[in-house]
């Protein structure tokens, strides 16, 4: 054979290995999705939907199901008379509500799903944007048993890592306190305390700004059009369906001052600080290992050199020289002392 | 569980869990005491250790885990002393695999002392771990280790003043020169026989609230399992929510649960116990759950917090500054220089290629020396034994062309680059300079999703991939140590170097004039390494994005103070740890492949040897990706070391040409006398200049050999992993040489 052919052909298995392998979107994972689609996944996606909207006290209809499950109106209609017939549901002048069976079988499922949100956050190493649609997928695959193996491992959490409250096992469900952020006074200071993470698109740029619980915010500026904010040092733009997003805990700014001045990562070479605070966003492994370290609120921290590739930066920290990433210093909220040489009295 | 506390014979009490030091691997039946050695990182604890034990040590892994373990005796006033130094570790609130076995060494297997080794230069640091210990078992001694270091940099450590404020005894040593271990085996003695009780000092600072969530909790504890030695770091873990803990609880590994319950039910059965300290345990871990929810989110931060704060305020009493006395700046002046962005990256070059050219020329000798003895004096003295005493044809064949001459083949070939590369390496690593590599590598392996470490891998790979994999332990974020172990391979080892440069020295070496045959030959090996490194690169990026996104990662690097290298150590922990123990492996795995090798030369199926058939049935693939059917069955008989792979070919090439005058008989591999006749004979077996490359690219991208696959699988305790190492640089490897022939052919229009 040719050379050319042969090379033809590679290319093509090739390119059909890729098509079918790439990660989600290959032709062998759709393949295996719409396999795990069972009935199962049906029914429990359609609970969530309608708890959901009980509790944002949204009317639920037909369309908001087909909508929120992407199936056509037929498939909707169908999976209402079955869970009608489940005794799960009731329908009454096209507002669909559920039983008190049905609202307890939701809450078994957003249940497992913010357990698994919390246990993909904290003990793997999966990316952010990535642990709603995980958890989406394997919560219909997951035992009553398991779940509760999941809570104690996880030291049964009460909220998940978007700060959503976690039902437990019985049903309860904690209330969550807080208002849309988009309800501040311009110099209003605030606490995140929930991350709404659907639309994947909002919540994609609101993790890219790492803006998630936990996180210290002050609000610059809000217009009808866009709201400035600051967090971490660091300002940004939100548009008010991006900002609605997020529910804060606003905070009396003279009870808890923003007394942290700038990012480790900010330090040149020579300059010391004291560590006040590890920004919330940095969890799991990642948290505890800097903390071992001994980077604690109050250690006082020096830059002492750059690599050659500009990017670790190594620190005495007490005592020892340790190497961080630029990314990991980025979230060590410090106060900078005020000269390199303001060392009396400090330990290094 | 627990064994009651032995006596011995002098009637001592001895504290230490038989029971379970023996589940962990440990033997103490001829030891009067177990103590344990623990410590930071980078404190000279491994000197230490060496200082008691002398050579009666010996190392290995702990139990399920791939965490390194030595342990040794000694004698010390009548007594027999067990030594198990733990894994090196900041602290033991168990984030790694490391902690994880020191915490459960001291909490379980409950020593009779631990030595904790602390840096006197660096005590605010160190005394984290030793609060730590000494929330566990209050029997421990503190060896106070690097006084001269301190004394050089003008700081000056009060030890007696230490001992009052920890409640321990403290031994100042510098055990690099020797100094004050007499000290330590007496304090350790007296700890050990109960002559010094310790009176350690406990509680880290706490806000009161805290506190008194953890005094509750501590109190509820300590009543359900009486003889506790740490109720309250068992209340604070539990708080923690560490989940060893929880179940060590519910087990009855801390201790019986039912002892306390039961007293009153007069008629307990052991049934009933069992249920009754089941009960106690989910009881405790009940209000464990609800304090947890008292003490805040924040309650691990705090704890860390606490006992920092006191190990600082501690260190403050305890440590003065000569201020007359100027830090040793020469360290701070060498750092500079070797991580400048300008001198950094060409001192780094400068001394991987120094290290290469070392042990590839400095190999030539000895190599060439064992290759003489083991081939060309013992196996003739072998073969003409054999003769003597009759043994049959086939035996004979099997047993010395087969068995011996691969075995010898590999130890000849394999041993002395091993025997030079690893001691000037653990030279490098143990002076400090390594970690330095790393820092600066680390933003290139960033990109790639791996950790800066990876550098000093790979490094290690070009000496042998068996190694390279073992030394991926250094890296303790289980992402970036999978992605070093799947990628290792792409590190061209010592077994492959002699063959690339053979096979460029005959192919490409011929395409210019004799005097520039050398250089390009090294040009061209030197680019295929750095091909290595390339495709290292990508694969960690492809791994780290795909199959290994889920894997936890967190990232750190200490840069240790440079130490001037010990000599002897460094040459016992090379020779020992790394070189005998890959070539142990290779060779169990070299014995069975001489055997094949000279069998399917031998035995014949309808004319043809199996050898042949196979040749035969292999040249279509081979043609396809431009190699051939001899390359490709050399390859797979050959598995066990890539030393093997050119006398291989060479022998194959022989038998399936019908070659006459060379080598010494079917089956029985050779190396030609030079290498224009080596050249003849693979030309003569039909290979061209793209044979010549693909065999170059083939030898780079093709699977690990055994002993590499075997220690990948013992690694990562996983199949999975194991054959995507296996697989992905084949793969790789075939698609290269594919491509490469295909666009060769079509250029060349051939």
């Amino acid at each position: 054979m040719s050379p050319a052919i042969n090379l033809a052909v590679a290319t093509a298995i090739g390119l059909g290995l890729a098509l079918a392998l790439r990660p989600r979107t290959g032709w062998v994972w759709r393949w295996l999705r719409s396999r795990r689609a069972t009935e199962r996944a049906r029914i429990e996606d359609a609970l969530k939907h309608l708890y959901e909207c009980e509790y944002a006290r949204i009317p639920a209809t037909l369309d908001s199901l087909a909508g929120a499950l992407e199936v056509g109106r037929d498939e909707a209609a169908r999976l209402v008379a079955r869970l009608e017939s489940l005794d799960l549901l009731t329908s009454e002048r096209r507002r669909l509500a559920l039983t008190p069976e049905g609202c307890s079988d939701a809450l078994r499922v957003i249940r497992i799903h913010r357990l698994l949100e919390s246990y993909l956050a904290e003990k793997t190493g999966i990316d952010e944007v990535e642990w709603h649609r995980q958890a989406d997928q394997l919560e219909h695959h997951v035992t009553a048993e398991e779940a509760e193996a999941l809570s104690a491992q996880l030291g049964n959490p009460r909220f998940d890592p978007h700060g959503d409250p976690i039902p437990t096992s019985d049903g309860a469900m904690p209330v969550r306190h807080g208002m849309p952020l988009t309800d501040l006074r311009p110099g209003a200071v605030a606490r995140i305390v929930h991350v709404e993470d659907e639309p994947d698109e909002v919540y994609a740029q609101l993790v890219a700004a790492r803006l998630s619980p936990g996180v210290r915010i002050r609000v610059l500026d809000a217009k009808p059009e866009r709201i400035r904010i600051e967090a971490q040092f660091q300002e940004h733009v939100l548009a008010p369906v991006v900002a609605a997003n997020l529910t804060v805990e606003p905070l009396s700014d003279v009870a808890e001052p923003l007394v942290s001045d700038s990012a480790l990562s900010s330090l040149v070479v020579g300059q010391q600080a004291t560590v006040i605070d590890i920004s919330p966003t940095c969890r799991g492994a990642e948290r505890r290992r800097l903390l071992d370290l001994g980077v604690v609120p109050g250690t006082v921290v020096r830059a002492e050199l750059r690599s050659a590739g500009g990017d670790p930066v190594a620190y005495r920290i007490r005592g020892a020289v340790i190497a961080l990433r630029n990314a990991q210093a980025d979230l060590i909220l410090v106060k900078r002392h005020a000269t390199a040489t303001d060392a009396a009295g400090t330990r290094v | 569980m627990m064994d009651n506390p032995a006596v011995t014979p002098s009637g001592e009490s001895r504290m230490h869990n038989r029971a379970q030091l023996v589940r962990m691997g440990i033997d103490v039946a001829a030891s009067d005491y177990v103590v344990a050695l623990a410590g930071n990182p980078n404190v000279g604890k491994s000197t230490v250790f060496n200082s008691l034990t002398g050579l009666h040590q010996h190392t290995g892994n702990w139990p399920g885990k791939t965490v390194t373990r030595a342990e040794g005796g000694f004698e010390f006033a009548g007594r027999a002393y067990k030594l198990v130094d733990l894994p090196g570790t900041y602290s033991l609130l168990a984030t790694s695999a490391d902690e994880e076995v020191a915490r459960d060494f001291l909490l379980f297997g409950r020593p009779d002392v631990t030595i904790v080794v602390v840096d006197a230069c660096r005590l605010e640091r160190n005394l984290n771990l030793a609060l730590q210990v000494l929330e566990i078992t209050d029997r421990v001694t503190i060896c106070l280790n690097l006084m001269d270091e301190a004394a050089r940099r003008g700081i000056i450590v009060d030890s007696a003043r230490l001992a009052e404020e920890l409640g321990v005894p403290v031994a100042p040593t510098a055990a690099r020169r020797n100094e004050g271990i007499g000290g330590l085996l007496r304090r350790l003695n007296a700890v050990a026989s109960g002559q010094f009780v310790c009176q350690p000092r406990r509680a880290g600072a706490l806000s009161p609230s805290l506190k008194r969530v953890v005094d509750e909790l501590s109190d509820v504890v300590a009543s359900a399992i009486p003889d506790l030695p740490n109720p309250r770091w068992v209340a604070l873990r539990l708080l923690d929510h560490d989940e060893r803990i929880s179940q060590a609880l519910s087990s009855g590994e801390l201790g019986d649960l039912g002892r306390a319950k039961i007293v009153e039910g007069a008629a307990a059965n052991h049934s009933a116990r069992r249920a009754a300290a089941r009960r106690a345990a989910d009881e405790i871990l009940a209000r464990a759950d609800r304090l947890r929810w008292q003490a805040g989110p924040d309650f691990h931060q705090a704890l860390v917090e606490g006992i920092y704060v006191e190990a600082a305020a501690i260190a403050d009493r305890v440590v003065r500054r000569d201020e007359t006395r100027r830090s040793a700046d020469w360290d701070h002046k060498l750092d500079r220089l070797l991580t400048n962005r300008w001198t950094g990256f060409p001192i780094m070059l400068a001394m991987l290629a120094g290290v290469l050219w070392l042990t590839v020329t400095g190999t030539n000798a000895p190599s060439a020396m064992l290759f003489d003895l083991l081939l060309g004096v013992v196996h003739p003295a072998l073969k003409s034994a054999a003769a003597a005493i009759g043994l049959p044809w086939w035996l004979d064949g099997i047993l010395i062309d087969g068995l011996y001459l691969a075995t010898a083949w590999v130890v000849s070939v394999m041993l002395p680059p091993m025997a030079i590369f690893f001691p000037l390496f653990t030279l490098l690593e143990d002076f400090g300079y390594l970690p330095r590599v790393a820092f600066n590598m680390d933003k290139m392996f960033q990109r790639c999703g791996a950790h800066g470490k990876q550098a000093l891998t790979m490094c290690m790979g070009f000496g042998c991939n068996a190694a390279g994999v073992v030394a991926t332990r250094v890296i303790d974020s289980p992402r970036e140590r999978l992605i070093a172990i799947l990628t290792n391979n792409f590190s061209l080892c010592n077994g492959r170097w002699p063959t690339q440069i053979l096979i460029a020295t005959i192919f490409l070496g011929a395409l210019v004039p004799p005097y520039l045959s050398g250089a390009v030959a090294t040009a061209a090996v030197a680019g295929v390494a750095m091909l290595g490194m390339a495709s290292m690169f990508l694969a960690s990026w492809f791994l780290s994005r795909t199959v290994l996104r889920g894997e936890p990662s967190s990232f750190h690097l200490e840069l240790p103070p440079y130490r001037p290298p010990r000599l002897w150590q460094t040459l016992y922990t090379s020779v020992i740890d790394r070189t005998i123990f890959v070539l142990w492996r290779a060779v169990v795995f070299a014995l069975p492949a001489g055997v094949v090798i000279w069998l399917i030369a031998n035995i014949h199926l309808g004319g043809w040897s199996l050898a042949q058939w196979a040749i035969q049935g292999l040249n279509p693939l081979g043609a396809l990706i431009g190699l051939n059917g001899v390359i490709l069955l050399a390859y797979v008989v050959a598995i066990p070391a890539n030393e093997l792979v050119i006398p291989a070919v060479l022998m194959l090439t022989a038998l399936s040409v019908g070659m006459t005058g060379v080598g010494a008989g079917a089956g029985v591999m050779f190396e030609a006398d030079s290498v224009e006749t080596t050249g003849q004979i693979l030309r003569d077996g039909g290979w061209t200049l793209l044979t010549g490359v693909n065999l170059m690219l083939f030898s780079l991208l093709h699977n690990p050999c055994s002993t590499t696959i075997y220690t990948i699988w013992k690694e990562t305790a996983s199949a999975k992993w194991t054959l995507l190492a296996t697989l992905m640089p084949v793969a790789l490897g075939v698609t290269t040489c594919f491509v490469v022939a295909q666009i060769w052919r079509l250029v060349a229009g051939g």
